[in-house]
């Protein structure tokens, strides 16, 4: 047992020849189990959580009571129109799905790549991914005309031999998001397995008991338990390496195979696996910031965990702005007359506002990640990452709804204007996830505790020199 | 009877259980949630009046389905035949075909054989099957005395009404005020009146009547007379304020003239025409030269054109010097048009429209006289009914007997003078004066109500009778169906009044009292000759009635004006105010019907609502801006309505359209009493009898309030950037040239847009050897814009209306709309149509991305939808470039599920049984009518025959008085369509994003005076085709080569 002494080092430091520690507060693998596990399985639930998980909750009924009242009346309740068939919840799908690729991103592609800092964090992120994606799945289906015929989008066997239409992007975006839901969904359950097994051994209550005994799926934490599991985890991460670039590139393939002015560029399939990281680690940094706060994790998501994903934010930020750049130069150089008036359009059209409010929260806020001050401050942190979603809403809200509001013939021009039902379930679809979200912290392993601890400082070696 | 429809509005809405059921049963009723009045008007169009659960007995109660033991010989269940019949409007016949499936009528046609027709009708006419299955229609006999209302039955009627006359003893009490009427068996009807009461007084009354018409030959003639436009043979026409194309009661015939001489390789040439208006019309907006001018300066206009006529009919070299210097643009076109008058002697025509005084109209006939085109382009016949006092005089004449208590029992047969009454004419006040007023009408309306009996007048698809079309034709009307509501025709009413059974007619001829009388009119023209009669009722008119041409010379005494261009501009307080016909309720006759409230108007785009139309430069000076409440003042009467700032209104000049604010009109127009709101404002407070087409002296006050309009095109006031695209973008979307340029550069059209060779991803699915490939022209230079291919689309496919809070958010149904877009100067604008319908294409970019496969081609190359495979994803709609796809966002046809029984059963009766109803949540559009296709084939094939051309024709093809669209087979290289399609003109629709569009285009053609002609082809090179690698807007089929127009072009 390594004694428990207080790293003297701020970890953002980087020092030639020196790897800062991954960890910090010096704790052994006792104390990690303890500070993790004590939260799923303390019996009081914490006033704070109460706080947060209530209104979320409430949001989340007034989600489903505006979903239900519209498959009631109709999509109508919406404010599509024509031209903009598509509005709202196809802006809100997208900037969910995008958010839904920070988790599988940190846990797979950082896995393969061995960026061993992502332990801290990759759990939560996982966990962000599938509540996204969950909620990101909802929209397509309730924004249909008919939901109840919804499942015709898939392919089986039916009296009607009638397969789907396989050149339709829809059709793709079907596979290419239940796909990445199943994978993200097994990866994350399986990483899971040996702390839910931690939880099944700690927990005191009965029902507990069962429910991690069950979940754990009989772990014993035998060297062939480990070998198994790391193998499976590996080949996991390794499928889920393509999906976390597959999915989003099939999203934007719902744009860019139509040929709509302002959606049919090739440019979209890597600008939106940019955008779609960039997005999901500003919502894991917007979560974690307070999560590691409030349940008191703050050595083991570190200040160096937040740079670390700010930087990435500052390098994919960068890789939006310069799509957008590139949007214009291409809508220019290519002389479709269509195409240059939807790129002014967006600009100084009648939709401006929404366009400047997102160059101004994607390119210009994370600049300010150029100082080193503002990175490693939870708090600019959290006003910038905050500045980001709202920017990747915003941006989803450009190319959907201005592209649409002005296409090939003028007579069909529209200005598009969201209903309260419209408001109400964007809003909803926060409390949803936020929902999800809490259950998640108050009821399952927050941190990877196995993986973190084969992260810790060797015990052998004195505490806070090196990392591994 | 055992009827129990409810009886009123009124009755129906103070329900409680009504309420309860109302509540319960629509959750449609909150389908606009987000808009609190939205909730109202949405019940009152769709569901309010259709809870009638509780209430029994209604002639629907039972449904026994069962084979006919004997059959009608021309009777086969389930196949539609076509009866010839016709309605009156506005006092001229409109000669129609009806579709009748099983004994219901559901659509509307023109009657091709019919010389005032041509096959064409009117939108009106297209709306009128509505009209009839109206549910809000007079459906008894009320009996109203103080205030208290009875049902009652005809026999009541008879008997309370009778001693009334028997009293009058030679009538002196008694008068009739009629609607204008053209039919010889209602005049004959009046003349026995009249012949039994002689003392009877008889008055007419129209709102929007073409008295000064009349007047006006009258004053020229000495005699009545009407005049005729041929305008087939017309090289230029000069329309001074007149509509020629729309409103005039023989609108079909000369847009059918108009459009045939369109055609820029017409043997005889192009047509030219020149509009001198103060607010768009049809005519102006289609005329190569429109100069918007006040109303009241037409009669300057007027003189100053003939004044340089008779300089120019002793040189035209004189005028065409003047021409040259002269820079002022409108003198300009005054010189032009008299330059081209004086030069097309016998071949033009002047033309002046029913708003200006007579005296002008007098001036008009002189000046056409003195360039040779009577008998030629402009004929006279005799004027039926010429002699009458004009409506407005008549009126005020039965007002001042009412008031001198002169008149004990008024006969009001149709009309709705209540309504329409000018507001220095009181009608409604002198009304009181009258014992015993009784009505005929359609509807329990604002007169019907203050009578003491209103009694329900039979829709002209319910009755016998017959009227006359503006050529003179006599034109058969003959029932489709049994009086829905027990009501009877006005010359049925007059005989009973009479006790005439119309014996000269034998009963085993004719068993209705209705056909007796008319059989009896019709002895003057086929005597009793029975195959005779049969012919004429088959064809549904007697060959050889038309008006017989007269011999008219003008009266010496008709000189030239001496009125000056160019007084000062009228200020505020001086405004002019224009009284049109409103494109939906024509004088608020209409106001129930759903179809023409929704119909957009053709240059404002407006539904569900009129608006004071202000020119920019007008709207600037009052500080008024566009969609905001205004408040308009004249002859001390003020009204609030909404401005609307038009391009090309005419300065000084604010247009105002009739027939809104009915306070009585129904579910869809407005119920006050029930708390219906009226759609639109009442503007006649303004009109007055010395003013009923335009008045000066108004004055504007901007009140501010915003207002959305319910518009289908322009939702928002265009940002400069979007208007600069908009300008540029209408030269490649709506191609157009000078005559000359198209005759130097035929094939232009196809070589205004530019881009690289166009490649598919896919190979084409369609067979090369299919016998049918379906395809559309539609003649930019012939279509008017005129709307009638919208209702007839609107009928023929089951569309259903969604209200103005829909059409405010750009979700209306209409499979057909027509594209507007003005060009150039703010304050006089060109305007260019163009009708957009499902493009058809063979590559079509909606049906690659459905994710259902429920939009899919067939073999034909039809864009088929497919209904019941749609789950409404609209990422169909999105992909598609042209926007004709519709989606449900509500159960728009919800209302049909839930009519059970009462009258509210009558609005499925319209709906077309070959034509799916959509439901809720599908994406629907135009099919190029693929029911008549398949009705066409199995005719053809029952027969063992090819399908020849012209035997499919979509519903707006047929409607269309133009004969703008062509629709046929493409496979056929004889086809109209295919050789059309061939043709120089022909061009596809954004034929560069490679869509292989079916319904291609035929470019615009203006020809405009040499020395007024802008060019509109960019000066093109000869080089530009050949080294860039680029193609040109080739738009052909696969396989078509391209050298031929390749060096027709260099």
């Amino acid at each position: 047992m390594a004694t428990a002494v207080v790293n003297p080092l701020d970890v953002t430091i980087e020092t030639p020849g020196v790897r800062a520690p991954l960890v910090t507060g010096g704790h052994d693998y006792a104390a990690i189990t303890e500070m993790v596990t004590r939260i799923p399985l303390d019996k009081r639930t914490p006033i704070g959580w109460w706080i947060a998980f209530i209104p979320s909750a409430i949001i989340a009924g007034m989600f489903f009571a505006a979903i239900s009242y519209m498959i009631c009346t109709g999509v109508g309740v919406m404010g599509n129109m024509s031209p903009v068939f598509w509005a709202w919840p196809i802006v809100n799908f997208v900037f969910w799905v995008g958010i839904g690729h920070a988790g599988t991103l940190i846990s797979a592609i950082l896995f393969l790549f061995r960026q061993n800092w992502r332990t801290s964090i990759n759990r939560a992120a996982e966990a962000m991914t599938i509540f996204a994606v969950m909620t990101a799945g909802v929209f397509p289906a309730i924004h249909v005309g008919r939901i109840w015929v919804i499942y015709w989008v898939f392919p089986y066997p039916n009296q009607m031999a009638m397969w789907p239409n396989f050149k339709s992007p829809l059709c793709w975006d079907v596979f290419a998001i239940s796909t990445y839901f199943t994978v993200s969904l097994l990866f994350w359950y399986l990483g899971m397995v040996p702390d839910l097994a931690t939880l099944r051994d700690r927990a005191q209550g009965k029902i507990q008991q069962f429910a991690y005994g069950l979940l754990s799926l009989g772990w014993t934490g035998s060297a062939t338990s480990w070998h198994r599991f790391e193998k499976a985890y590996t080949i996991l991460a390794a499928i889920s390496t393509p999906l976390v670039l597959s999915v989003h590139t099939v999203v934007s393939f719902d744009f860019a195979v139509s040929q709509l002015p302002g959606w049919h560029t090739t440019i979209f399939p890597p600008y939106f696996v940019a955008g779609a990281i960039f997005g999901g680690f500003a919502m894991v940094v917007c979560l974690l910031v307070p999560a590691r706060a409030f349940f008191g994790l703050k050595d083991l998501v570190t200040l160096r965990h937040i740079e670390n994903m700010n930087k990435i934010i500052l390098a994919t930020g960068s890789i939006v702005g310069y799509a957008y750049g590139m949007e214009f130069f291409v809508a220019w150089y290519s002389g479709n007359p269509y195409e240059g008036f939807t790129f002014v359009n967006r600009a100084f059209g009648p939709y401006s506002w929404a366009y400047w409010t997102m160059i101004f929260c994607n390119v210009v806020s994370p600049q300010i990640y150029w100082f080193k001050w503002a990175r490693t401050s939870p708090l600019i942190s959290f006003i910038v990452c905050t500045f980001v979603n709202i920017g990747m809403w915003f941006e989803r809200f450009v190319i959907v709804i201005t592209s649409l509001s002005r296409d090939f013939l003028p007579s069909s021009w529209g200005y598009y204007r969201p209903t309260q039902v419209d408001v109400m379930i964007l809003i909803g679809s926060f409390g949803f996830f936020l929902t999800l979200f809490l259950l998640f912290c108050r009821f399952l392993p927050m941190v990877a505790m196995a993986e973190v601890k084969g992260v810790l400082p060797h015990p052998e070696h004195s505490a806070g020199k090196s990392g591994h | 009877m055992n009827k129990t429809y409810w009886r009123s509005l009124n009755e129906l809405h103070d329900k409680p259980e009504f309420l309860e059921i109302l509540h319960r049963e629509f959750p449609q009723a909150a389908a606009e949630y987000p808009d609190g009045i939205s909730r109202r008007r949405w019940l009152q169009l769709m569901g309010a009046s259709l809870a009638l659960g509780g209430m029994a007995g209604c002639r629907w109660e039972k449904e026994v389905i069962a084979p006919e033991l004997s059959r009608d010989p021309n009777r086969i269940p389930g196949v539609p035949v076509m009866y010839a019949t016709a309605r009156e409007h506005a006092g001229f016949g409109e000669a129609l075909l009806v579709r009748s499936y099983d004994g219901r009528p559901t659509k509307v046609e023109g009657n091709p054989e019919h010389p005032a027709s041509l096959g064409a009708t009117t939108q009106f006419a297209q709306a009128s099957i509505l009209e009839l299955y109206d549910p809000d229609r007079l459906d008894s006999v009320k009996h109203r005395v103080d205030g208290k209302e009875e049902p009652k039955s005809w026999a009541d009627f008879q008997a309370s009404v009778m001693p009334l006359l028997e009293r009058s003893g030679d009538g002196g009490s008694i008068a009739f005020l009629v609607e204008a009427s053209s039919s010889p068996s209602f005049a004959d009807m009046k003349k026995r009146f009249l012949a039994k009461y002689p003392a009877a007084k008889w008055f007419e009354y129209e709102s929007i009547s073409r008295d000064h018409d009349v007047a006006g030959a009258m004053a020229a003639f000495g005699q009545p007379a009407r005049t005729h436009l041929k305008l087939a043979d017309a090289n230029v026409v000069v329309a001074l304020d007149s509509d020629l194309l729309r409103s005039h009661p023989n609108a079909l015939v000369h847009t059918r003239d108009w459009a045939a001489r369109r055609d820029p390789d017409h043997a005889s040439g192009m047509i030219r025409l020149y509009s001198f208006e103060s607010q768009f019309s049809i005519t102006g907006a289609n005329a190569d030269h429109r100069v918007p001018v006040r109303s009241s300066e037409i009669a300057a206009v007027l003189a100053t054109l003939e004044s340089l006529v008779e300089e120019g009919l002793g040189s035209a070299e004189a005028i065409l010097a003047k021409l040259a210097k002269e820079s002022e643009p409108r003198t300009k076109t005054i010189l032009a048009a008299a330059h081209d008058l004086v030069t097309h002697p016998g071949t033009s025509v002047v033309s002046i429209g029913p708003g200006q005084p007579p005296a002008l109209h007098a001036r008009v006939h002189r000046l056409n006289a003195r360039l040779q085109n009577v008998g030629k382009t402009v004929i006279y016949t005799d004027e039926p009914n010429g002699g009458r006092p004009s409506h407005v005089e008549s009126l005020k004449s039965l007002v001042e007997a009412m008031r001198a208590k002169m008149i004990g029992t008024l006969f009001i047969v149709g009309g709705n003078p209540a309504y329409t009454a000018p507001a220095d004419v009181d009608f409604v006040g002198a009304l009181k004066s009258v014992d015993h007023p009784i009505r005929l009408g359609g509807y329990d309306d604002e007169t019907a109500v203050l009578c003491e009996w209103a009694l329900p007048m039979a829709h002209a698809f319910e009755s016998w009778s017959d009227t006359r079309t503006y050529d003179g034709t006599v034109t058969l009307i003959q029932p489709l169906i049994e009086p829905l509501h027990g009501g009877r025709s006005a010359i049925e009413t007059i005989a009973l009044l009479l006790g005439d059974t119309a014996p000269e007619v034998s009963s085993e001829l004719a068993k209705s009292l209705g056909e007796r009388i008319v059989r009896r009119t019709s002895l003057a023209w086929v005597g009793s000759d029975e195959a005779k009669w049969k012919k004429s009722l088959h064809d549904g008119f007697f060959a050889d009635s038309v008006l017989l041409p007269v011999n008219v010379t003008v009266k010496p005494e008709i000189k030239p004006g001496e009125e000056q261009l160019g007084g000062a501009s009228p200020t505020n307080g001086k405004l002019e105010i224009v009284f049109s016909e409103s494109s939906h309720t024509f004088d608020g006759r209409f106001a129930n019907n759903g179809w023409l409230m929704e119909t957009p108007d053709f240059i404002t785009k407006m539904t569900w609502e009129n608006v004071a139309i202000l020119s920019p430069k007008t709207a600037e000076d009052l500080n008024v801006k566009d969609a905001t409440l205004i408040s308009l003042e004249h002859a001390g009467q003020k009204i609030e309505l909404p401005a609307y700032v038009l391009p090309g209104q005419a300065y000084g000049s604010i247009g105002v359209q009739l027939g809104f604010g009915r306070r009585m009109a129904g579910v869809v127009g407005g119920y006050v009493p029930a708390e219906l709101k009226s759609v639109g404002v009442d503007v006649t407070p303004l009109r007055s009898a010395p003013g009923m087409g335009f008045a000066s002296g108004a004055k504007v006050v901007p009140l501010g309030k915003e207002i959305r309009f319910a518009t289908t095109q322009d939702h928002f006031s265009i940002d400069p950037l979007g208007d600069e695209e908009i300008q540029r973008r209408s030269h490649e979307l709506i191609r157009e040239a000078n005559l000359d340029e198209y005759k130097s550069h035929p094939d232009f059209a196809k070589h205004v847009v530019h881009h690289p060779p166009l490649l598919s991803l896919w190979k084409s699915p369609l067979n090369p050897n299919e016998p049918h490939r379906w395809g559309m022209t539609i003649d930019l230079a012939k279509c008017t814009g005129c709307n009638a291919c919208i209702t007839a689309c609107q009928s023929e496919n089951n569309i259903p209306i969604v209200g103005k809070e829909q059409v405010t958010r750009s979700r209306e149904l209409h499979w057909i709309r027509i594209d507007r877009y003005f060009r150039g100067d703010k304050e006089n604008p060109e305007v260019v149509c163009q009708p957009l319908t499902c493009q058809q294409c063979e590559n079509a970019p909606c049906e690659q991305v459905c994710p259902v496969a429920a939009t899919v081609h067939s073999d034909e190359g039809l864009n088929d939808m497919v209904y019941n495979r749609c789950i409404g994803t609209r990422y169909c709609a999105n992909n598609c470039p042209y926007k004709v796809r519709r989606f449900n966002y509500f159960h728009f046809t919800g209302y049909l599920d839930k009519a059970k029984e009462g009258n509210e059963i009558l609005r499925r009766m319209v709906l077309n049984p070959e034509v799916t109803v959509r439901t809720r949540g599908v994406m629907e559009k135009c099919t190029y009518c693929v029911q008549r296709i398949s009705s066409a084939k199995i005719q053809a094939k029952n027969a063992q025959r090819a399908i020849v051309d012209g035997e499919v024709r979509s519903a707006c093809q047929q409607v269309c008085p133009a004969d703008a669209i062509v629709f046929g087979n493409l496979a056929d290289e004889n086809s109209r369509v295919a050789k059309l399609q061939k043709g120089d003109r022909s061009y596809a629709l954004l034929g560069e994003i490679n869509t292989l569009p079916r319904t291609l285009y035929l470019a615009r053609i203006r020809n405009p005076h040499p020395a007024l002609a802008v060019a509109r082809l960019k000066p093109h090179g000869q080089e530009h085709h050949q080294e860039d690698g680029h193609e040109h807007g080739h738009e052909h089929p696969e396989g078509v080569d391209h050298a031929p127009a390749e060096a027709k072009h260099s």
